[in-house]
């Protein structure tokens, strides 16, 4: 790889100084004459029959301007699988479930009329828990699930509460099984959580009297709200405009389409009249998306040789009352189900299910972190019981050039390393070479993988143009959440136009009606694939710059270089300034060449194949593989159970560092929402009545600063993507991915505790050592380091026949542990 | 969520405080706010809100007829923890008054506010019960001086009637020089409700005498005697057996926050700890 | 019931009518059209709010406007501008202590209070200031890291202008 100026370096984020200065405007901050608040009518029951709708009081209240029902607009929308329309219409499916909302001159007039709106519920019985959900006769959360218009990569099961079902097989998984000395089982689960951005969801809509659509929305994509509320009210793109403001954080929960229609709808009953609506922090918990629970249940068989020939996951997601974009994350984790290893012969079964629980949808790590929980722990705890060194297990076991992927992809050296990245973590961690262990103390790793989840054709495009002082200005709508894709896109214009960084602007609120196509910022996908965009475009530019050039200095293209903001002949030296090319140049006599230089160039992913139907085995099934590891260290308070992590070591193989101060931003960033996850969070939705038990920053802890790891330490490892901008290949989510297992992998080493239920809060650890305890001292365990208080399978013959006998095609469904 | 509408009215001096209370049914006082408005946006009503934060002597810490100090009913609580005089005679108040909530909200949040709230978890109540603290209340008819112990009657109750208003809290002489251990158990570190907290306190000349107090862990703060007893009795070889004392003392619940047996298990792990680190 | 008050806002006089439930939030926000301080929860909870209230750091959705009257209050927009920053907002640019950006105004104000009170923090008690400011982007190091940095270059301003 050539040597580069711009892109590498640790240059301030463009967006930085507006941000700092509070210029920044966000939605919340944008002023609308005339503007109308809304408030949303919810449903306070998990599942019910919505008998009757009743807004006759609440019109009354004094300036009401609009009220709208599930009957004004009975359209379905979903990104994946259309399942859910814009108000519930003859059911709701989860407490929050949308039913009416209402506009108003004042915030306090809409909250007074949503009061006043009546609703006639019949109770059903509601699905709180996944493995009720897929027990044969169940209650239905979708009774109409064979009549919803479905991707044809997605595959819901009508008659059940199945909204997807990814099969993976690969190999001979019962014949390898069968044949393997060592046989181990266990479960694994993890909770509903939720983004907790620091900017809840809003959006502003308004109709005109045209019938055009404006609407201004804090979302990743939008496009993708254009096109699905077109879809939705059945109107042209060319009459929907997104505008999308500075977004206060993502993490994937604004992805999609969110509280948009619900603005759109009641700026319909409200013509003229911009509404908006706007999420408090308690409906931001329940009401808009969280990230889907998983029960886990993975089958390892191991050969004396201690590599893993057989391998079965069997993933059951919570997926809320919704499937429409949770189903994509059942159809990911499907997909990636072995992680970051090679297993020769797997039997993976991902599934979604309905629950009458919060909707569940993208979050950092579509699926990965939790998946990981799993397996970086079902790896752990197979090294431990074969007494191997789990930094060895992991090598012998891993992915890398020339082993394929579970669904049979044979990865190249481009492919990315994710050996590198576990022996740079326990160099830095000595995790093999360890001295003296001191007691409570522990050092755990965990290993992380992800790929892109996005359709075939999810396109990026740019737009470049100089501007009459060279400045040149690159439009995007890949949507900068904090992750510095303005700063990434214009430091590769810098890079390939040898511009200086203060000569560029991205212009970084898209608006629809002028700003050129992005699919959606989700999926690690911005630097990689707006980078190779903006590349492209930049190619174009010098080839326009250079066709004038060429006419001005007398020189031919071969002989011209771009540098300094100048076209240059490399024989004469003589050049002429970008300035006088960039709108037309012009001869001493007054002629005049060229004109407005600009371009536009996109970026679509390469060759990506479906999966097959029966078994997902596919060659390319994905655009590019990120790999890494976390390391911990830590230490256990034995009275208490509260753990303090001292370090983390994060190692991951990006292709290209394009920027260390963003990069490091992001692997500390996704390193304590994973601490977050990992140790204190949980969505609490009481088993009974399917209420949000902590909808309230009170009540429901993300980690302050004092939460954090003592020290936390990011490397990488650049092996370049062949396709990636320079080299680059995605970082965003991959950063939060293994960070919780590496904890629970570090508390093993600690103290010989297991938790298989994320998070692994204190009072999990002091019940797990107080078991422990009572075992010793009952004589159970003769082995201290076999432990654990989960039910680890010994490898004993009794195990093996019964996991033979096992049909892999009827897994059964195992609860999760008790918390 | 929306503030529902009301009346604010600031008083000037305490009469007129409780006149302004008194002429409007509904009426709170009104001192920090941090928890009234955060109460008033979800589940309080209330129709005028009397603001007490402008009345001169409500913003003094002074020293009390007895020697002790008094503090007033609208200093907040980052200046109490910065008073020197505060700060030297009653270190354990302090110790508890620096955890309640985050920095910037102990610049508005008062020491009476905590404990007119009368919330089991109330960092600040332990310290007061420990501290043997007085609080003083008045009416339009006449002032009253209610002993903390006699304070706290339940989750959200306090022996507080209709219409009076916190004056001041004072500090007897005798609690001076109290050193404090606190120690707290949430589930984070930083600005978090304690699922359980234990603040031990040791103090007097001659012979060591022992405060135990307890958060979260009963429907309101509490002391254990017993336990103290056993400390000032047998000195430190009775730490493990008044940590058992703290134990049985308490009747904590299941919430959102931790366990009941979690939390019995902790108030004889942390008071264990308090009573070893002031032995 | 609406209520005048004369409050100094970032150093120049605003005399406005606010309603008894109008916080101080709102008014920086609805009345003076300044929206750097941020809504995030409404409950105290995440210091997006954050400003200054003579002096020191107050959450603004727990703070009436009401009580505002004769007092002082300073934001971020009072705090510097492009080409003229104040040596947080460049350290914050420096150390990349920036992400989306929502909950930067209030990091920088409660930052500037506690620095205004202890020039020379420490770790413990840097990270026990921002207990109140949530940020769901950065993990903080970046932030902690930009405040010593400030800090520094603060003490360093301060002792050139008494020397």
């Amino acid at each position: 790889m050539s040597q580069t100026k711009i892109v590498g370096t640790s240059v301030p984020r463009v967006d930085g100084l507006e941000k700092v200065t509070g210029a920044a405007l966000y939605t919340g901050d944008l002023k609308f004459p005339r503007m109308l608040y809304a408030e949303v009518v919810r449903s306070p029951h998990a599942h019910a029959k919505v008998l009757a709708v009743r807004v006759d009081k609440a019109l009354k209240v004094p300036g009401v301007r609009a009220v709208a029902t599930g009957r004004d607009f009975p359209f379905h929308t979903g990104i994946y699988m259309r399942d859910q329309t814009i108000f519930a219409i003859d059911r709701v499916r989860f407490v929050g479930d949308p039913v009416a909302a209402l506009a108003a001159e004042t915030p306090e007039a809409a909250h007074e009329a949503a009061q006043l709106v009546e609703v006639d519920y019949e109770p059903l019985p509601a699905i709180l828990d996944v493995v009720e959900g897929i027990k044969p006769g169940a209650p239905l959360v979708h009774p109409d699930l064979g009549k919803y218009y479905v991707e044809s990569f997605i595959t819901p099961k009508p008659g059940t509460n199945i909204c997807n079902h990814l099969k993976v097989r690969k190999g001979d998984y019962e014949g390898a099984l069968a044949k393997c000395a060592h046989v181990f089982e266990n479960t694994f689960t993890v909770p509903q959580v939720q983004h907790v951005p620091m900017e809840p969801h809003i959006s502003v809509a308004r109709v005109d009297l045209s019938g055009k659509v404006e609407v201004h929305t804090s979302a990743q994509s939008p496009f993708t709200v254009r096109h699905l509320l077109c879809h939705c009210f059945n109107l042209p793109h060319g009459d929907v405009e997104v505008v999308v403001p500075t977004v206060g954080g993502g993490f994937g929960g604004k992805a999609g389409i969110n509280l948009e229609p619900i603005a759109v709808a009641l700026a319909m009953k409200a013509p003229g009249r911009p509404v908006r609506v706007a999420a408090t922090r308690a409906e931001e918990f329940y009401a808009t998306v969280v990230r889907q629970g998983l029960t886990a249940t993975l089958v390892t068989g191991v050969d004396k040789k201690n590599k893993v020939q057989a391998q079965k996951m069997y993933y059951l997601w919570d997926c809320g009352g919704y499937g429409g974009y949770g189903v994509n994350v059942v159809r990911a984790a499907g997909y990636t189900c072995g992680g970051a290893y090679h297993f020769p012969n797997v039997w993976g079964d991902s599934i979604g299910v309905y629950t009458n629980k919060p909707v569940g949808s993208a979050y950092r790590g579509f699926g990965m972190q939790e998946i990981h929980w799993a397996l970086e722990q079902q790896m752990d705890r197979v090294a431990h019981e074969l007494r191997i060194d789990p930094v060895e297990f992991r090598l012998l076991n891993c992915l890398g050039p020339k082993k394929t992927t579970v669904t049979g992809q044979l990865l190249e050296k481009s492919s990315g390393r994710v050996d590198k990245c576990i022996e740079k973590v326990d160099e830095v961690l000595k995790l093999r070479a360890r001295g003296k262990k001191k007691p409570f103390h522990g050092k755990g790793i965990a290993c992380a993988v992800k790929a892109p989840a996005m359709p075939n054709n999810a396109a990026s495009s740019v737009i470049m143009k100089f501007a009459e002082d060279e400045m040149l200005e690159i439009l995007i709508s890949g949507i900068d959440i904090g992750q510095g894709l303005a700063t990434v896109a214009a430091q590769y214009a810098a890079e390939a136009l040898d511009l200086p960084m203060e000569r560029i602007r991205v212009r970084m609120r898209p608006r629809t009606d002028f700003s050129p196509y992005d699919w959606q910022t989700v999926a690690s996908r911005q630097t990689w694939a707006t980078g190779n965009a903006v590349l492209r475009g930049c190619e174009d530019l010098k080839r326009q710059l250079f066709e004038v050039g060429a006419q001005a200095l007398g020189a031919p293209v071969s002989r011209l270089e771009l540098k300094d903001r100048k076209v240059i002949d490399k024989k004469t030296k003589k050049s002429v300034p970008l300035a006088a090319i960039v709108v037309g140049y012009q001869f001493p006599d007054g002629h005049t060449i060229g004109g407005p230089v600009a371009t536009s160039a996109h970026h679509v992913p390469d060759g990506l194949l479906f999966l097959h139907p029966e078994t997902s085995q596919c060659s390319k099934p994905v655009a590019k593989w990120t790999f890494g590891a976390q390391g911990v260290e830590l230490t256990v308070d034995p009275e208490t159970g509260n753990l303090r992590i001292e370090r983390l070591v994060a190692c991951y193989d990006v292709g290209k560092v394009v920027n260390p101060g963003l990069i490091k931003g992001q692997t500390f960033g996704g390193i304590v929402q994973g601490v977050g996850t990992g140790v204190m969070e949980e969505l609490v939705i009481d088993g009974k009545d399917g209420r949000p038990r902590n909808a309230s920053l009170m009540d429901y802890k993300i980690p302050t600063a004092l939460d954090i790891p003592d020290k936390m330490e990011a490397f990488y490892v650049e092996t370049p993507q062949l396709d990636g901008p320079l080299g680059a290949r995605g970082i965003g989510e991959h950063t939060m991915i293994p960070t919780p297992a590496a904890i629970a992998n570090a508390l093993y080493d600690a103290c010989g505790i297991r938790i298989d239920s994320m998070p692994i809060t204190a009072e999990k650890v002091l019940k797990a050592l107080k078991e422990k305890q009572r075992r010793e001292k009952e004589g159970e365990d003769v082995q201290p380091a076999a432990a654990s208080v989960a039910k680890v399978r010994p490898p004993a013959r009794a195990t093996r026949r019964e996991a033979g006998r096992e049909r892999p095609g009827g897994v059964r469904a195992r609860r999760g542990r008790a918390k | 969520m929306l503030l529902p509408r009301f009346e604010y009215r600031a008083a000037r001096t305490v009469g007129e405080a409780l006149t302004l209370w008194a002429e409007q049914p509904g009426a709170r006082f009104m001192a920090g706010g941090t928890d009234l408005i955060a109460q008033m946006r979800t589940r309080r009503k209330v129709s005028r809100v009397v603001d007490i934060k402008q009345i001169p002597e409500l913003n003094q810490i002074r020293e009390s007829e007895d020697g002790g100090v008094a503090i007033g009913a609208a200093v907040a609580l980052s200046a109490l923890c910065e008073h020197p005089r505060v700060r030297e005679r009653y270190p354990a108040l302090v110790e508890c008054a620096c955890q309640v909530g985050a920095y910037a909200l102990r610049n508005r949040a008062t020491l009476a506010g905590n404990l007119c709230n009368a919330s089991p978890a109330a960092d600040t109540a332990v310290a007061l019960l420990a501290l043997e603290a007085k609080v003083v209340a008045t009416n339009m008819d006449r002032s009253r001086v209610i002993p903390v112990e006699e304070f706290f009657l339940g989750p959200g109750k306090s022996a507080l009637e209709e219409g009076e208003l916190v004056t001041e809290i004072v500090l007897p002489a005798r609690s001076a020089g109290f050193q404090g251990s606190y120690h707290r158990q949430s589930r984070r570190r930083g600005m978090d409700l304690a699922s359980v907290a234990v603040l031990v306190a040791k103090g007097g000349e001659g012979a060591p005498r022992y405060r135990v107090g307890l958060v979260s862990v009963a429907p309101t703060p509490l002391r254990v005697r017993a336990a103290e007893e056993l400390m000032e009795r047998e000195g430190p070889s009775a730490i493990a057996r008044a940590a058992e004392a703290a134990r049985l003392a308490c009747s904590p619940i299941t919430d959102a926050r931790a366990s009941a047996e979690y939390r019995r298990e902790m108030v004889g792990v942390l008071t264990a700890r308090g009573l070893a680190a002031l032995a | 019931m609406r209520h005048t008050i004369t409050v100094r806002v970032n150093g120049v006089e605003e005399r406005h009518e606010v309603d008894a439930n109008q916080t101080l939030l709102s008014f920086l926000r609805d009345t003076l059209n300044l929206t750097g301080a941020k809504q995030g929860c409404n409950e105290g909870e995440c210091g997006s709010c954050m400003v200054l209230l003579d002096g020191k750091a107050v959450n603004g959705c727990l703070t009436l406007a009401a009580e505002l009257d004769g007092h002082e209050v300073a934001t971020i927009e009072g705090l510097g501008q492009a080409g003229a920053l104040h040596p947080l907002q460049s350290a914050f640019l420096k150390h990349h202590a920036v992400q989306c950006g929502f909950c930067t105004p209030g990091v920088v104000m409660t930052s500037l209070a506690l620095l205004q009170e202890n020039p020379k923090p420490t770790e413990l008690q840097l990270k026990t200031a921002l207990a109140g400011n949530l940020c769901r982007c950065t993990g903080y190091r970046q932030i902690l890291d930009a405040i010593q940095d400030a800090a520094k270059t603060m003490r360093a301003q301060s002792k050139r202008r008494t020397a």
